[in-house]
């Protein structure tokens, strides 16, 4: 281009996007434009990156391929960094093959890692996992493979790979510091420290410790009955029972897998269970009828066996241990405090999308969460956007969904 | 000399059309470690220096290696009197010394920054702005604007050789190189293959076209056709 743009360019790619838009704040020719709405990403007003970009887009002549697929490039972060999950991702995907056309390898591997870091935050990890299967990095700068070590890292988190995770995390870290890039660093430093968070609470025996994800992954391994309450999952040798719709039956399950003895009363199991403190023959029968399903669900590992106060979980292996997997938090829709974790504004939509439910039950539990002041909300009406009350990282591979159905 | 000024539409109706002709990439320089772009190209002696962005590279032409590395910014073209080099640096012309490196004057760019190649020749520096495709002949110590040329395509590299006056042109995704006259009228149009991007010209004693390739960091040599 010309020397002032790509002066701009230079103060740039040395993180001064403030001495970049200097060059070019007065210019509005599309190369200036494009320049300017990077360096307004760059300094974090991302909605004035989105309109200038699409100015940039809009002002390149319709033969300067590059430039405009560029563009769509630096627009997809910016929506992605909004948590804007309306960005059609054929957009991305045209603009991908246009670089790759015009040998722009580096911009087409960023498309590609765009395209990875979409799905993992839609909870398609299959998806994710592919988009950063295969990817070529001949001379690639090292703050692309950096990146890709990170969302690698990210996978095998919600994979609940530990082990791999913080080895990714660790090349994430090298390739990150030969970069320099301090936002890049930043984000792995924030990943290392929630891997190192608790990632659930142990129940066993009567006694409570919290673990660690590789903790995770090893007591997945392990020949015990293991409860999970984050997934509502029921795990044994290897095998997985999910009974994320069967939330009566896993209520049950998990009350006579955290009791003492593993021995539970009537009372206490309506109370829990069913959400009644009161007991009569309706609730007793109902109750019955529960058991029985859970029998039937626990019939090849344990036996439910009625005693004359309430019911208890035997093992047909007595030296079999029962665990408890709770999440690291015990409070209401740990799911979308885990989503809000990563510090970007989420409008209730964009959630709804991320956890595959209803956009009004995720309106609905905002509204309880803002009751308790655990998010916080910016902006009115349609622009209406969510964001944590807490700064502390937390862990969230548990907590939020394994893949979209 | 012709007025410099008169704009090309005019002069071309009496004119016969030109034809395209495709030429291929002789061959590729570098990239060279920390010399990720090749903005700017001068040939000096027995030296070839390039903008690099960070830097200006002066690379040995017969092994095609660099040799030494003046620490200036350089974003957009460069130029060489025969004892000083003129680089394009954000909107100025610095007027360098090759040997210590050290920037001797300024004088502001006549496009104020949208400034792309640039060449001397006849005692004047001639730079192009690249998107209103223009060559402004200017006087190297004041920075005054002498003369205009009009081309018909986006200005990137300029170069002069033997009494001629040929400039790098981007013209629908693809990049040219156009022998023009200095009243604008097109006399050779060499197209170079597709993907390719020339950033700055210069031509060395065999008449070989040196092209700076941009974000490739490459020198790409290409011949006029017919030549062995």
């Amino acid at each position: 281009m010309d020397s002032q743009i790509n002066a701009a360019a230079r103060l740039l790619a040395t993180g001064d996007p403030l001495g970049a838009l200097q060059r070019v704040a007065l210019r509005s020719d599309a190369p200036a434009l494009a320049l300017r709405g990077t360096a307004m990403a760059q300094l974090g007003d991302l909605r004035a990156a989105a309109e200038l970009l699409t100015r940039a887009h809009a002002t390149f002549e319709t033969d300067e391929a590059l430039s405009r697929a560029r563009c769509v490039l630096a627009l997809a972060e910016v929506a992605l960094a909004l948590r804007d999950f309306s960005f059609e991702p054929a957009r991305l995907q045209d603009a991908a093959a246009t670089l790759k056309q015009h040998g722009d390898h580096n911009n087409a591997l960023l498309a590609e890692l765009l395209n990875a870091r979409r799905r993992l935050l839609l909870g398609d990890i299959a998806g994710a996992l592919s988009a950063t299967h295969n990817l070529r990095f001949n001379g690639a700068p090292e703050a692309l493979i950096g990146l890709t070590r990170l969302i690698q890292a990210q996978i095998a988190i919600r994979q609940i790979r530990g082990a791999e995770a913080e080895l990714r995390l660790s090349e994430a870290s090298a390739h990150s510091k030969a970069s320099g890039i301090a936002a890049l660093s930043l984000e792995i430093q924030r990943a290392l420290s929630v891997l190192h968070s608790p990632a659930g609470r142990l129940v066993e025996a009567e006694t409570q410790r919290e673990v660690t994800l590789t903790q995770v992954e090893q007591l997945f391994q392990e020949p015990a009955l293991l409860v999970d309450a984050c997934r509502r999952q029921l795990r044994h040798a290897g095998m997985v029972i999910n009974l994320s719709r069967r939330p009566i039956l896993f209520s049950l399950l998990l009350h006579l897998a955290k009791s003492v003895d593993r021995t539970a009363t009537r009372t206490d199991l309506v109370q829990e269970v069913f959400g009644s403190a009161l007991m009569n023959d309706s609730y007793r029968a109902r109750l019955r009828v529960e058991v029985g399903r859970l029998r039937k669900l626990l019939a090849p590992i344990a036996t439910v066996t009625a005693t004359a106060e309430g019911f208890k979980l035997e093992p047909h292996d007595t030296s079999l241990a029962v665990r408890v997997l709770l999440p690291p938090l015990w409070g209401s829709h740990p799911d979308i405090l885990a989503l809000l974790s990563d510090g970007q504004t989420w409008s209730a939509s964009a959630i709804a999308n991320a956890l595959g439910k209803s956009q009004r039950s995720v309106q609905r539990a905002l509204a309880q969460l803002a009751k308790q002041a655990d998010v916080v909300p910016e902006g009115v009406g349609p622009a209406r956007r969510w964001v944590s009350a807490s700064l502390a990282p937390i862990a969230t591979a548990l907590l939020l969904p394994l893949h979209r159905d | 000399m012709k007025n410099p000024t008169t704009p090309p539409s005019e002069s071309l109706k009496a004119e016969p059309t030109i034809t395209t002709v495709d030429v291929p990439i002789h061959q590729e320089l570098g990239p060279f470690k920390g010399a990720k772009k090749a903005l700017g190209v001068s040939v000096a002696g027995d030296a070839i220096w390039y903008a690099t962005g960070d830097s200006i590279v002066s690379l040995n032409p017969s092994e095609g290696t660099p040799r030494q590395r003046l620490d200036v910014k350089a974003d957009a073209g460069t130029a060489f009197d025969g004892t000083y080099l003129y680089q394009l640096t954000d909107a100025t012309i610095q007027k360098i010394d090759p040997e210590t490196g050290e920037v001797l004057s300024r004088i502001p760019a006549p496009a104020e920054g949208r400034d792309s190649g640039m060449a001397w020749a006849e005692g004047s520096l001639w730079v192009g702005e690249y998107r209103a495709g223009k060559i402004h002949r200017i006087d190297p110590k004041t920075g005054k604007v002498l003369a205009v040329i009009h081309s018909d395509r986006f200005v990137t590299g300029v170069a002069w050789h033997q009494g001629e006056l040929w400039h790098g042109a981007h013209h629908g995704e693809r990049s040219e190189l156009c022998r023009i006259e200095q009243d604008g009228r097109v006399q050779e149009r060499l197209r170079l293959p597709e993907g390719i991007t020339v950033a700055g010209v210069d031509i060395d004693a065999h008449g070989h076209f040196l092209c700076g390739g941009g974000d490739s960091g490459k020198i790409r040599i290409v011949k006029r056709p017919g030549e062995r």
